[in-house]
């Protein structure tokens, strides 16, 4: 019923536990998992003097977004591979990760997207994330939050 | 993966595109379906005369009786789909004013493993808003949720 399951992740311990269920449920559906790490782009802040110390060029930023994103989807790929199940990871930088999010699903041709209730920012049980709720509001497709 | 998949209804077109996502998704799981259907529960109204009965007053038992009625053919809706599909089904009807409290406490009690519902039923107002239950049943689920759109 499913071909193509969109696994968007930040990292956090619940997202993990959406990857581990999403991939188990791509297996079953003999589905295709794509993941998708979204980061915040990159912000000049104002040097101060004692900015400077700490001051990060666009491109050292680059950089780490890049290796931030490959540790993230990494957990996704392996947990793929363990499985058996076809995977494709791709990052995107933006400060609205549930734009790139529906975005993702749309250009990915994706008919699932299966997301925990909260990532990092959802600060009780009982509020959804910020990014969740979002993507349900803007998705055209389904959504399995996971719980 | 999902041995159980709780179809909440309300009758709506919404709630009916996500009965039949859940009837393909659960014959293709090997699942089995509860359908629930909630309704609103009788309330007394007050009188100013009590001489006599005012214009459209429902006994207790006229509404049970037009309870038993909607619900028979709300549901008989999910258990036509899941025949047709082959799928064990069935369905179970409460009353309660707040749905969403059903809903939970039917996918813990009927240990229902996913539950499939429309973005909104009757109430949600808009695309971008989700609707009323959908929004409570996410926050209170203690089970997957599957948003259909």
């Amino acid at each position: 019923m499913f071909r193509n399951i969109l696994v968007p992740t930040d990292g956090s311990p619940l997202s993990r536990r959406a990857i581990k269920q999403a991939v188990r449920f791509a297996k079953e559906q003999k589905a295709r998992v794509t993941g998708l790490y979204v980061a915040p782009p990159y912000k000049q802040g104002v040097i101060e003097d004692a900015a400077i110390l700490n001051f990060v060029s666009p491109r050292q930023y680059e950089a780490s977004v890049r290796a931030t994103a490959r540790k993230h989807l990494k957990a996704i790929e392996t947990a793929a591979a363990a499985a058996g199940v076809p995977c494709q990871t791709l990052h995107a930088v933006s400060d609205f990760p549930y734009d790139e999010i529906v975005r993702a699903a749309r250009r990915k041709k994706c008919d699932l997207i299966y997301m925990a209730s909260h990532g990092r920012r959802g600060i009780s049980k009982l509020l959804l994330g910020s990014q969740t709720s979002k993507v349900l509001a803007l998705s055209t497709i389904p959504v399995i939050v996971c719980r | 993966m999902f041995k159980n998949i709780l179809v909440p209804t309300d009758g709506s077109a919404m709630s009916r595109r996500a009965l039949g996502r859940a009837v393909r998704l659960a014959k293709e799981q090997k699942a089995r379906i509860t359908g629930l259907w909630v309704g609103p529960v009788w309330q007394p109204t007050l009188y100013a005369y009590d001489e006599s009965v005012p214009a459209g007053f429902i006994s207790p038992r006229q509404f049970a009786a037009s309870i038993r009625k909607i619900a028979a053919r709300q549901l008989g809706a999910a258990r036509k789909a899941a025949a047709a599909a082959g799928v064990p089904c069935r369905v179970v009807s409460v009353q309660n004013n707040f749905p969403h409290m059903e809903i939970v406490k039917a996918a813990r009690r009927h240990r229902c493993d996913l539950i499939v519902m429309a973005s909104h039923g009757r109430r949600g107002i808009s695309r971008l808003l989700l609707g009323s239950q959908t929004s409570m049943v996410l926050a209170y689920a203690t089970v997957p949720v599957m948003v259909c759109r």
